[in-house]
């Protein structure tokens, strides 16, 4: 009885060496990792004699609020309220992640799952139009935003962001590792498409379209709307913030807190996503 | 018995459509109509008019200017796949790894995550520039022009300035130095690596808790676990982020930025359409070579 038990637990158990050599690693990759948000963090709360020390230093030594005050006046100065900054970065990244998520995982479905003719050669052209930087078709895809009428609206930022590839090959991926067995039993229970993939496929890749939304929530929270939104009351914060760091010297201060506030956001929802991610993959115990 | 079936198969692809419709008109008013017009621009001289712009049909010429004349095109190119085709395999096998570290239990997991995670978040004009700003007004001089306005560089932080950061506290030159030379290929590949630690976590928590189990009763080592579980149920995911990887890399080389300077500075946008076309050419077959090779080793569980 002790013969079969002892070596099992040692050859599942990694030793205490290796623990400590995989703490060492993961400690060292985190800190290059951190060491950029350490820095944020720190310069939003530097005086401005701090930012100018000679050298310079990483740590603040006497933390002060200034800073905000001083991006509190700025904001209180712009054009328009800055309130409105916020609702149109709020709304732009709201529609643009669900939508995405929404069209894209709809039409991952069916290709993952329904082999119907042509299915191939979308997708194949899915991964072809990845190819294409958004930087160099720049030209063409004002020509069409202002074809269709939607230059300088919030449709101009937020449509072509329903139909990007990216989303689609992902949900794909994934979709294509539920078991066909979970989607024939209940279609042999009479369930329609649309609850199948409302109720069957969505629950089971939830880790996925999570994943995505993060990704399409960084894209759309980092817009400028530049080229397509000229009116000042429809651009994002984003856009204004930018401006007020692109003040120079004289704003180092302000620029300091323009970084933390731009970057605690999608922290934060990182971090309530990816309690919600692991707590229901431990529950749903799917696949067969 | 038989016409059931068909009515049943027709309806099941009208729902098919019904699903896909959304997404492909998107695709077909957004995408396909850009990538069509770049063909046609690489083909013309596209020059400025009073009600927009003139085509003016020039064959092949800007494709012979990219490769016969123009001085950099093929060198950037050459350099550009060489470094993509460096990164990949590293990238993807750190995330992995890294992944299959993050999915272990141990405390404090959720914020090593959000650690790891970090350099996507970073990766945003407002804090790049805000960066930038803080460093041009540190250091000044000439490492400020040479950090610039560029915020199209995608990078959180520059290696160098952290390197002049942290030999404030007292460590020696030297040692910098060589960590600078080690670190800065690492954190570049760092940098790369969080969005491809997500999917394969995502991967990772959907491999069924119970195969674990029986390899452990059966007296399986972790090594053989990994390769005999992990890995194959994670291998669909490979191609995925693979594909992302690639793709990812060539939106920010160097290539592209030419093909934006030539577009938006230089004002000839046939010669950048024309190069955008080779390079997306150049890559698509890497990627086609690459996704076949891998994808007749990718198990499929159903």
């Amino acid at each position: 009885m002790k013969k079969l038990h002892a070596p099992k637990a040692h050859k599942v158990n990694r030793s205490v060496g290796g623990n400590i050599a995989m703490f060492l690693f993961l400690a060292i990759v985190g800190v290059f990792m951190a060491f950029p948000l350490v820095y944020i963090i720190n310069n939003a709360f530097k005086p401005l004699d701090e930012f100018f020390k000679m050298p310079p230093h990483i740590f603040v030594q006497h933390p002060t609020l200034d800073n905000f005050q001083t991006l509190g006046t700025l904001m209180s100065d712009s054009w328009v309220p800055f309130s409105r900054y916020v609702f149109n970065t709020v709304f732009i990244t709201v529609v643009g992640v669900v939508g995405h998520v929404i069209i894209a995982s709809a039409a991952a479905y069916p290709l993952a799952k329904h082999k119907f003719p042509g299915s191939k050669l979308l997708f194949n052209m899915v991964v072809l139009s990845l190819m294409f930087s958004y930087n160099v078709t720049a030209v063409p895809n004002y020509m069409i935003i202002s074809k269709l009428g939607i230059n300088n609206t919030y449709a101009a930022v937020i449509l072509p962001a329903f139909a990007f590839g990216l989303g689609l090959f992902i949900m794909k991926q994934f979709m294509e590792q539920i078991p066909d067995a979970i989607l024939e039993s209940a279609r042999l229970d009479g369930a329609s498409e649309y609850r199948i993939f409302w109720e069957i496929v969505m629950p089971n890749v939830k880790p996925a379209w999570l994943t995505l939304g993060l990704l399409q929530f960084q894209f759309m929270w980092n817009t400028t709307g530049s080229g397509f939104l000229r009116n000042e009351e429809l651009k994002p914060l984003n856009y204004a913030l930018n401006q007020i760091v692109q003040g120079g010297v004289a704003r180092a201060g302000a620029s300091g807190a323009v970084g933390l506030i731009m970057i605690s956001v999608p922290i934060i929802l990182f971090l309530l996503v990816e309690k919600d991610v692991i707590a229901t993959m431990s529950t749903s115990g799917m696949k067969d | 018995m038989k016409k059931k079936r068909i009515t049943l198969e027709a309806r099941e692809k009208r729902t098919g459509l019904l699903f896909v419709l959304p997404w492909v008109i998107g695709f077909l008013v957004f995408f396909a109509y850009n990538m069509a017009q770049t063909i046609v621009f690489s083909f013309n001289k596209l020059t400025m008019g009073k009600n927009g712009y003139n085509l003016s049909f020039v064959g092949l010429d800007n494709f012979n200017y990219a490769f016969l004349k123009s001085a950099d095109f093929v060198r950037t190119l050459t350099e550009s796949t060489g470094n993509i085709l460096i990164d990949v395999p590293l990238i993807i096998f750190f995330s992995l790894f890294i992944a299959v570290i993050l999915n272990r239990q141990f405390k404090g997991r959720a914020l090593v995550r959000a650690i790891f995670f970090l350099p996507v978040i970073m990766a945003s004009a407002a804090i790049t520039s805000a960066l930038t700003a803080n460093l041009q007004n540190m250091l000044g001089g000439l490492s400020s022009t040479a950090a610039g306005t560029d915020s199209q560089q995608v990078s959180g932080l520059n290696i160098q300035s952290i390197a002049v950061m942290i030999s404030d506290y007292g460590i020696p030159k030297q040692l910098i130095d060589f960590l600078v030379g080690a670190v800065g290929n690492l954190y570049e590949i760092i940098r790369n690596s969080g969005v491809q630690i997500i999917i394969f976590l995502a991967a990772l928590q959907a491999i069924p808790g119970s195969l674990y189990e029986v390899a452990q009763m059966e007296g399986a080592t972790g090594y053989e676990i990994f390769w005999k579980i992990t890995f194959p149920l994670v291998s669909p995911l490979i191609v995925t982020n693979l594909v992302y990887t690639i793709v990812d890399l060539y939106s920010q080389s160097t290539i592209i930025d030419m093909e934006m300077t030539t577009a938006f500075t230089q004002q000839n946008f046939g010669l950048s359409a024309a190069m955008a076309l080779v390079s997306s050419a150049v890559i698509c077959l890497i990627l086609g070579v690459c996704t076949s090779l891998i994808s007749k080793k990718v198990f499929y569980q159903t």
